[in-house]
């Protein structure tokens, strides 16, 4: 083994190549030994045994586009709370009443989602 | 971030409360209508419009309360209350019960999301009245976005209705690309002297880049120029009032538009008055542009919505004359021309809300937008005709009403600035908008009727026209009521 | 870095921006164009902010809220656009034209 602080690259280096060359080898081995008869079947996209519909490009409902809708307000708003967090300490009760508030009124908008039922996964 | 902590640390300062009470309780009713409408069940949705009002008049109180209170700066300077302030905040809210008049026969009729529709216009209304207090740049931005984007909801509000959609997208389309336009302006802006209040941009001007400042303000006038539906940028307007319920075009063309007014009016004033000789063409142009383009369109227009919107359009032009006379300099001019486009603002709000509501009475059962129908209204219902009349005279600027004055006050300020180009176009223009009025209180009074039953007019809309054209009339007998309060709104 | 990289890379985008909202039919472009517009906006924020070091924690504050603002209109727009969708199968703005004059 080789000695040193950049020797030890030098074990990783050998330890990368045989574990290529062995995957490598073991692949091209498997090819020579297999049979190949390919059919349209055998040839399909493997999805877990059912048969492939669609493509692969397939559409989700657009009923969803709310909860995307809904996902974006929420996270921006996100962006108010850091530079609040920063200060907190130094602003004390009035700045956790303040973003208490704010939270609070976006929290009205949710009970809006939430009454008009379109948080229910369909 | 150290920094950034000590710096806001710094100017975190106590909060003045009282200030910002108009605000507060206009927040807090809205949140309330949201809520309440949530749990109120269908048949007594339309409770969320006596709620708005109830919540409208305690913002009426709380601005009463302030008067005399004196200037109050608060929240680090970028909120004021002045007369200025005030004088706006009276009248957004003013208008907004005008508007809560108009909207609620037509929702509760049309039960389209009654309790979402008022949540939605007190926001708006919100921002209004945030928008006269504003004197920072993020402050003003804000404001403006609470105005519009509830709007572009508004405008779209009858869902399934190809129209109301298309009045909505449009709205919207040119309501973000002008914010956007406008916020590149105030980038510069910042970006030329380092401050986002009003007072500090005005202070360092002196020092700062000139072809940035001039770059500057182009792009916050031409990103106002589409809140106010000046021409160029006027395309949206006829087509978003008109697809749009009516209630709402009334809202955007009133409360809307002058909120946009007062943002312009306030950046230009208190930011740059100093460099006025770069500002003072761009608005010359447009008023011209506005008043005449306006006006021409508005003439051949048989919808009454189309035509109260391309007159609109023009009533715009008519501020922007006010606002195209200023001079560095020259005080008592500058202070005239300024009194003029606030008197002008507060009156147009009024008239043309009234207008409004007098197509929305006409068109409810059976009526329709269209101005031939119009034909004998006097024979059918001699009230509504004597309002819708009272209106469309006022709006044409001849006495007895008040529109008269507001435009008085405007071509004086023209004649005082020497400005001769702006005054002749703007008189031509009074002439010429005069006659399209005209001719829908010809039709009224002197055509025959096709159809003889009366009009039935509910009676919210009743009184809240009728307390409309009385206020019209009493400026008209006294304009001390208003060019007082134009004085105290002096910045 | 001197200031102006960013201004001239942020008037890059803002034109961008403006040529997509003139030159697109599709609505949902249309937008995305806006957005860029927007970016470009909150660029020239912060780097006029660094540029003012610790007095111009503004420009910062000020990006943070258009960042709000902008994600607001998108959800608005995106529910018009869906709407219309559903009403007339295009989203295409050069089809909306049931008002003239």
């Amino acid at each position: 083994m080789p000695e040193g602080y950049f020797g030890q690259y030098v074990t990783i280096g050998i330890f990368a190549i045989v574990g290529t060359v062995l995957v490598a080898a073991t692949l091209q081995l498997s090819r020579l030994v297999r049979p190949n008869h390919p059919t349209t079947a055998k040839l399909t996209t493997y999805e877990s045994g059912i048969d492939p519909i669609g493509h692969g490009w397939s559409q989700s409902n657009v009923r969803y586009y709310i909860f995307a809708l809904l996902f974006v307000v929420f996270d921006v708003e996100a962006v108010f709370l850091f530079p609040w967090a920063i200060v907190f300490e130094e602003l004390g009760t009035a700045a956790f009443v303040e973003m208490v508030i704010f939270i609070g009124i976006l929290a009205l908008a949710l009970l809006y989602a939430v009454k008009k039922r379109v948080l229910e996964w369909l | 971030m150290m920094e950034l902590a000590q710096q806001v640390g710094a100017t975190a300062a106590a909060v003045d409360w009282h200030a910002i009470a108009p605000e507060l309780v206009l927040a807090a009713t809205a949140c309330i209508v949201l809520v309440a409408d949530l749990f109120l069940p269908d048949d007594a949705k339309w409770l969320a419009m006596p709620l708005s009002a109830a919540g409208i008049i305690g913002t009426l109180a709380a601005i009463v309360s302030l008067i005399g209170a004196g200037n109050r700066l608060t929240l680090a300077g970028a909120f004021e209350v002045d007369g200025f302030a005030l004088l706006f905040k009276g009248v957004f809210c003013v208008l907004g019960l005008l508007i809560l008049a108009i909207s609620f026969h037509y929702f509760r009729v049309g039960r389209y999301y009654q309790g979402e529709y008022y949540f939605l216009m007190l926001c708006s209304l919100l921002g209004g009245v945030v928008m006269s207090s504003a004197r920072d740049l993020v402050t003003i931005f804000i404001a403006i976005e609470l105005i519009s984007i509830p709007g572009f909801i508004m405008a779209g509000l009858r869902k399934g209705d190809a129209k109301s959609n298309e009045a909505a997208l449009k709205f919207f389309l040119f309501g973000v690309l002008s914010s956007a336009v406008m916020l590149y302006g105030m980038s510069l802006a910042y970006g030329a002297t380092g401050e986002l209040l009003l007072e500090g941009i005005r202070a360092k001007l002196t020092a700062a880049d000139e072809p940035l400042i001039v770059l500057s303000v182009f792009f916050i006038v031409v990103g106002f120029a589409f809140k106010i539906s000046a021409v160029p940028f006027h395309f949206w307007a006829p087509d978003t009032y008109e697809g749009s319920p009516s209630p709402v075009a009334a809202f955007l063309s009133t409360i809307s538009k002058i909120g946009g007014f007062v943002g312009l009016i306030v950046l230009m004033f208190r930011a740059f008055p100093d460099v006025a000789d770069t500002w003072r063409p761009i608005f010359a142009l447009l008023a011209i542009l506005t008043m005449t383009v306006g006006n021409m369109i508005a003439l051949r227009q048989t919808h009454i919505i189309r035509l109260l919107a391309y007159s609109g359009i023009a009533q715009s032009g008519y501020v922007l004359v006010a606002l195209a006379l200023i001079e560095p300099g020259a005080t008592a001019s500058n202070e005239q021309a300024f009194q003029s486009a606030v008197i002008y603002l507060a009156i147009y709000g009024i008239m043309d809300a009234g207008a409004f509501a007098a197509a929305v009475a006409f068109a409810r059962r059976g009526g329709s937008y269209f101005i031939e129908d119009y034909s004998g209204l006097w024979q059918r219902s001699p009230v509504l005709a004597t309002l819708l009349a009272g209106f469309l005279i006022s709006l044409a600027g001849t006495p007895p009403m008040a529109g008269f004055w507001a435009k008085v006050f405007v071509f004086l300020a023209a004649i005082e600035a020497q400005s001769y180009l702006l005054a002749i176009v703007m008189g031509l223009n009074a002439v010429v908008a005069a006659w399209y009025y005209l001719a829908v209180v010809k039709k009224m009074f002197f055509e025959k009727a096709e159809l003889a039953e009366p009009v039935e007019v509910p009676a919210v809309l009743r009184v809240a026209m009728g307390l409309a054209a009385a206020a019209l009339v009493a400026v008209f007998v006294y304009p001390r009521l208003v060019t007082e309060l134009a004085e105290r709104s002096l910045f | 870095m001197p200031i102006s990289y960013f201004l001239v890379l942020s008037a890059l985008l803002f034109s961008v921006g403006v040529y997509g909202v003139l030159a697109r039919q599709n609505a949902v472009l249309v937008l995305l164009s806006i957005e860029l517009m927007l970016n470009a906006v909150n660029i020239n924020l912060v780097a006029f902010s660094a540029f003012f070091g610790s007095e111009g924690v503004g420009g910062q504050v000020f990006a943070l809220f258009v960042i709000a603002v902008a994600a607001a209109e998108v959800g608005v727009g995106l529910a018009i656009v869906i709407l219309l969708f559903r009403n007339r199968q295009t989203v295409d703005v050069d089809e909306m034209s049931y008002m003239k004059w």
